[in-house]
């Protein structure tokens, strides 16, 4: 069985782990704000809430991970210092796992900074 | 590589001549009527500085109103104008357009490409721009223009008696604009991603086409809430649908949602463009290549995904929950990492390279500290305890300023003193260039750093007047006597390109030695690139030795147009991998009669001109049949041909080959975010209300579940059509298309029935309303589903559209992709959700 | 913050200059590259994050939701109106009392403000005591403040509202405990004056559809209580001082001093009419 997914010949890959953070970003946001508007409608507290942002997020991190993992395979593991600027398939692929790992690195600190909000706020306070 | 062999005298004499008649601008008064990059380019450029200049004496005029206190040099009526046309001209009129013009001018000679993929869409967008531009200006000499500030928020701009028909031509003229500026992204999408000289991989492309790709998918995602917001907003002032009236359901903080979707991913599709100026310009002048390409790579994209994350923090002070501001507050600090990013790109380029310091430099330098002060207030008012205090002063008038013109107006007087001999064939002048910027820096940081004190100091923005003895005095004076400095340096940069250079001599071609494929271009020729180089650097005009004569030489791919057509590669999207060869559209009047007629339509709505509204109408849908009729999806005259280097390629693809798939599938995607800000907007008001319905009748169960069967039946049946007509049934074909034509007919006035025949009054209450804007959105979708599918009939019996050649019909199979998902949303949503209560 | 920030741009301006300069030693690509990872990237998130945090922390304490342990007090209900504040203090014990254009706060005390519009968006700003709120028609949104210490403050609209946004503001009063419940109290009776010649003159013009004067026959409801405005600070929602002149003024031609008012002008009056009402209205103390 393989571990990691084969490798794709695409451009989007470079956007998985910002798509990531943008979907976190979206179920904190939603999630929270109708649980605010609807609250008198539920029987459950804004801990519920909150332990599903915990929840969402260690998922949206591993995702992250995962991108990033894959990433540095393609970029070699590192072996190759920047700036793949080579006319060659090798260097542009290079180029896209570089470029994708600094974006799951990105994509990791703004998923930390949208679950601080969350490790802050102990409720709707409106 | 070994050089290409080279063609004899002669023949390449005739290449010349030949590819000089195809490109060959045309001279009278049809030279409106190019479509060429090159002029549309400097019309467009044109157009948005004459803007700029427009909203800047506005400027001036509420500077001098705000001088002293309890001044009335301008009457508070016309100051309200003044600022919100100000705004708007600023934002809509000068500041995104303005990156559209560079990138019409600039991206093909920085591509290898001969011209855009879809010139005459470029045109259409032009003089759309210009249309509505001057529309929306002109206002305000008949009193009229929109007087609520340039984001508009209801109920204020709602108000007919405060507003007049000012709404009115900020909504529909804007939305004309915003249109032209899909277009735009569509032909900049396109463009980058299928039309680069081959050898262009995507880690070769250079920055500023990186920049344009991500920026262009912003517009895609960004533009469509605020067309969409438009739309309801225009119902309420037309047809009295109570969308943001709070009284009959409404919320105006919906239009807040929307509104600022828009405008903060806005803020980065003005920033990004400039910034990519910059990125060609630093490495010209460390003369060496850009340290940390993949970085910038990050920082464009990260910014252009975090952007859509910052939108509430223009509303932390409208009392939302404070866990949804803090989550906008996290995602508003985050952007600032991609933002720092850049900027230490560029200084460490210039720390790895040997500096040559030039105007372009200094306008660059002086933009990026003036930039960064901007971008650290941008780091506090992300904060919401200090936006709490700062929110709607000075002090965000100064930040926004701040951000602005040093993130894009300098940037851009930095671009134009660079690429001007790209244009022009002479330089701007040293001298001028640099009173002019000691003028404007000066000036500037004199205007508007005061301005952060009287925010502090507790004055709110959008007042025409102030009482004195509130510490506000003196800075006041101070901010208007900055502006006319400020004013006089942007004079002298008017001044240095409007002054005639004819006595100056002609530069060689690259005078300031960049590196990039843009500089190999000749500005006395329309071609572009005599021939398209096969590249194999960053930097080829650096790293590909006798690149420019081997160029001229034509003894790369194309250097002949035998069949006298206008010509251009299209290449694959990671290895820019030749794929065909690509006929592109001529010069042409449709797209002007196109444009006139549509923005006849805009007009004539604003004055609620129904007869002329309909007229222009029925002019636009022709005008565009005729232009797809003409200039569409031709069937060549040869499969393929020889386009040099032994290569031979096709003349015809349909399909995910094909630009024109690309522009359906990317324009979709846009109309795709306008249809999901109309659900979200569904949904928001089902989360403030107790009782969504308000007691209400809903359009039932079996309208909406009977569309939506003949909307999946009609997408079936076009899935077939496609299907049948590849086997070499054209009959079969025909008779599916027909098929799907009478579905989607009936689903449309199946969907329409639900809400009629349950007697849903829009005008009563905000959930009807909601349910038929849904609803007749789905239908309008339809119907123009009904024009394709017909003009689709229409080609196919008159040989256009045949089993071999069918681009038409993968084109609106795609289409019908979109229109099943709305359909479906639609119907699943208005039917099935209030079951669900 | 700010230092920090200038200490920021200095040293990213400072670095710009040096690596313009003609004479110096040209770095490395890899010392550069570190300098994007290290500048760019690393120390921002750092900082930003430690930034973040602490803002988040200061939030809910900034705008508490309800302070714990605390009796529920003084609630100040305003409305925002094109252009002026309807004010209403809801005591916690008492009924409450209506004022208009001027808000008196006990010192001390944790207040709670409901903020609410019936016309266009406006936004309650008090800028010595804290940030602003909206008021949104169709929505209430909630707002305390506590006054630290006494003395008499400026409140302006910050939301753009019509025509005279910039003229709509309102005077803040903070007051000691005892004599801010004294003046709540004087104000929910009628002012001494209110029995006053002009008076008449008062009720016959019409005044009474929109103005509301206690303790005689005015209970209109749709421009600002007039109870007791010869003691307010101020005068058309902050901008012209309580006097008679002003107050003349104002009633025969409004629109000129506050274009877009809803208010009638009452210019055609005749002048010594006008200035007994604006007599009378001056002294309802």
């Amino acid at each position: 069985m393989r571990i990691l997914p084969k490798e794709i010949e695409t451009l989007w890959t470079l956007f998985t782990a910002p798509v990531v953070w943008a979907l976190h970003f979206l179920v904190c946001y939603v999630g929270a704000a109708i649980y605010c508007a609807k609250q008198d409608a539920v029987d459950f507290g804004f801990g519920v809430v909150r332990a599903g942002i915990g929840a969402v997020t260690v998922a949206a991190l591993a995702m992250i991970v995962l991108s990033a993992v894959l990433a540095w395979r393609q970029w070699g593991f590192g072996t190759y210092d920047p700036p793949h600027d080579d006319p060659t398939p090798h260097d542009r692929r290079r180029f896209q796992g570089f470029a994708t790992l600094l974006l799951s690195g990105l994509s990791f600190i703004a998923v930390v900074y949208t679950a601080m909000a969350a490790l802050m706020i102990s409720g709707c306070f409106q | 590589m070994k050089p290409p062999p080279i063609a004899p005298e002669e023949v390449r004499r005739a290449q010349e001549k030949r590819l000089r008649d195809v490109w060959e601008t045309p001279s009278g008064w049809r030279y409106w009527t190019s479509v060429n990059n090159t002029q549309v380019g400097v019309w467009y450029t044109a157009t948005a500085f004459a803007f700029m200049l427009f909203a800047g004496v506005l400027a001036l005029l509420m500077r001098t109103q705000l001088a002293v206190p309890d001044n009335d040099f301008l009457s508070a009526d016309f100051f309200n104008q003044a600022f919100t046309l100000h705004g708007t001209v600023m934002m809509f009129l000068f500041a995104v357009p303005m990156f559209e013009a560079v990138a019409i001018y600039l991206l093909p000679p920085m591509l290898g490409a001969r011209d855009l993929p879809f010139p005459r869409l470029s045109a259409f967008g032009f003089w759309s721009f210009l249309i509505g531009g001057a529309f929306v200006c002109g206002s305000i000499f008949f009193d009229a223009a929109p007087n609520a500030g340039w984001f508009m928020y209801p109920p204020l701009a709602t108000d007919k008696q405060y507003s007049g028909i000012g709404a009115d031509i900020w909504l529909l003229g804007l939305s004309f604009i915003e249109v032209a500026s899909i277009a735009a992204a569509v032909e900049l999408i396109v463009g980058t991603m299928k039309c680069r000289a081959p050898g262009m991989r995507v880690n070769m492309m250079p920055l500023f086409a990186w920049y344009l790709l991500i920026v262009a998918g912003m517009i895609l995602f960004a533009f469509p809430p605020l067309i969409a917001g438009d739309l309801l907003f225009e119902l309420e002032r037309m047809f009295d649908w109570p969308f943001f009236d709070a009284a009959r359901g409404g919320d105006p903080i919906l239009w807040q949602h929307l509104f600022w979707i828009f405008g903060h991913p806005e803020v980065y599709i003005i920033f990004l463009p400039a910034i990519a100026l910059m990125a060609m310009i630093v490495p010209t002048f460390a003369q060496r290549p850009i340290v940390g390409y993949s970085w910038i790579v990050l920082a464009a994209v990260g910014t252009g995904f975090l952007s859509f994350g910052l939108w509430v923090h223009h509303m932390f002070a409208t009392g939302l929950p404070q866990i949804s501001l803090a989550f906008f507050s996290a995602a508003s600090e985050a952007v600032v990492i991609p933002t720092g990013v850049q900027i230490f790109v560029f200084i460490a380029t210039l720390l790895a390279g040997r500096v040559i310091f030039g105007v372009p430099m200094l306008f660059g330098a002086g933009g990026l500290a003036i930039f960064i002060i901007g971008g650290l207030t941008g780091v506090m008012v992300a904060l919401a305890p200090f936006d709490w205090q700062a929110h709607d002063t000075y002090f965000i008038v100064a930040h926004l300023h701040y951000v602005l013109i040093g993130g894009m107006l300098f940037p851009v007087v930095a671009g134009l003193y660079y690429f001007y001999p790209l244009v022009d064939g002479r330089k701007l002048s040293d001298r001028l260039g640099k009173i002019a910027f000691w003028l404007m820096f000066v000036g500037f940081n004199v205007a508007f750093f005061p301005m952060h004190l009287s925010g502090l100091r507790g004055m709110p923005r959008r007042v025409f007047t102030y009482p004195e003895g509130l510490g506000w005095d003196w800075l006041n004076l101070i901010s208007t006597i900055g502006a006319y400095v400020f004013a006089a340096g942007f004079l002298v940069v008017v001044f240095d390109v409007l002054r005639p250079k004819s006595r100056q001599p002609a530069l060689e071609r690259n005078p300031w030695n960049a590196g990039t494929l843009e500089w190999i271009n000749e500005p006395d020729e329309n071609w572009g690139v005599r021939s398209i180089p096969l590249i194999e650097s960053r930097y080829p005009a650096w790293d590909q030795q006798d690149l420019i004569r081997h160029t001229d030489e034509g003894r790369f791919y194309l250097p002949d147009a035998e069949e006298g057509r206008r010509e251009t590669l299209v290449t694959s999207v990671l290895d820019a991998e030749p794929i065909y060869c690509m006929r592109v559209g001529g010069n042409a009047v449709s797209p002007i009669v196109a444009a006139f007629a549509l923005g006849a339509v805009f007009i004539a709505l604003t004055f609620e001109w129904w007869v002329a509204t309909a007229v222009s109408a029925f002019v636009t849908l022709g005008a565009i049949l005729f232009w797809a009729w003409t200039g569409t999806a031709e069937i060549p005259e040869k499969p393929g041909k020889d386009i040099g280097l032994g290569l031979t390629l096709p003349l015809y693809r349909s399909g995910p080959e094909s630009v024109g798939w690309w522009a359906m599938f990317i324009t979709m995607v846009g109309d795709g975010t306008a249809f999901g800000s109309l659900v979200f907007g569904y949904f928001f008001y089902w989360t403030i209300h107790e009782d969504f319905t308000a007691g209400t009748a809903g359009p039932g169960v079996l309208w909406p579940m009977a569309a939506l069967a003949c909307f999946v039946a009609a997408w079936l049946l076009m899935l077939a059509a496609r299907g049948v007509n590849a086997r070499g049934s054209a009959i079969g074909m025909r008779l599916a298309v027909g098929a799907a034509l009478v579905l989607t007919a009936v689903g449309s006035l199946t969907g329409l029935y639900g809400p009629w025949v349950h007697g849903m009054d829009p005008t009563a209450h905000v959930y009807p309303a909601i349910v038929w804007v849904l609803v007749a959105w789905t239908a309008v979708h339809g119907a123009v589903g009904i024009v394709m599918l017909l003009y689709c009939l229409a080609r196919s019996f008159a040989g256009k559209l045949t089993t071999a050649h069918d681009i038409d019909i993968h084109n609106v199979v795609l289409f019908w992709h979109f229109l099943t998902v709305t359909a479906v949303t639609t119907f699943a949503v208005v039917g099935l959700f209030p079951l669900a209560l | 913050m700010a230092i920090a920030g200038a200490l920021i741009w200095a040293a990213v301006i400072g670095t710009l200059i040096y690596a313009t300069r003609e004479r110096r030693r040209v770095q490395s690509e890899h010392a550069a590259g570190l300098l994007i990872l290290w500048g760019g990237a690393i120390i921002p998130a750092l900082l930003l994050g430690l930034l973040l945090g602490y803002a988040l922390w200061l939030m809910p304490d900034i705008r508490p939701w309800s302070a714990p342990g605390e009796p529920a007090g003084l609630r100040i209900e305003v409305e925002g109106e094109q252009f002026w504040w309807r004010v209403r203090y809801h005591p916690a014990d008492g009924p409450p009392v209506d004022a208009a254009n001027e808000i008196r706060l006990p010192v001390g005390e944790r207040v709670e403000f409901t903020l609410t519009s019936s016309d266009v968006i406006h936004s309650f700003w008090i800028p010595v005591l804290g940030g602003k709120m909206d008021m949104i028609p169709g929505r209430t949104n909630r707002l305390t403040l506590r006054a630290a210490k006494t003395g008499t403050y400026r409140g302006p609209c910050t939301e753009f509202c019509g025509t005279s946004h910039a003229l709509m503001a309102f005077s803040v009063v903070v007051m000691e405990p005892d004599a801010f419940r004294d003046w709540l109290a004087d104000e929910a009776r009628p002012s001494p004056g209110a029995g006053a010649p002009g008076g008449e003159l008062f009720i016959a013009n019409g005044c009474p559809a929109c103005h509301t004067v206690r303790g005689t026959e005015a209970t209109g409801a749709v421009g600002p209580d007039l109870s007791h405005v010869g003691s307010r600070e101020t005068l058309a929602a902050g901008i012209m001082p309580v006097d008679v002149e002003a107050i003349a003024s104002f009633i025969s031609k409004p629109d000129a001093i506050k274009p877009g008012a809803q208010m009638p002008a009452f210019g055609m009056l005749p002048e010594a009419d006008i200035a007994a009402i604006a007599a009378y209205l001056e002294g309802l103390k």
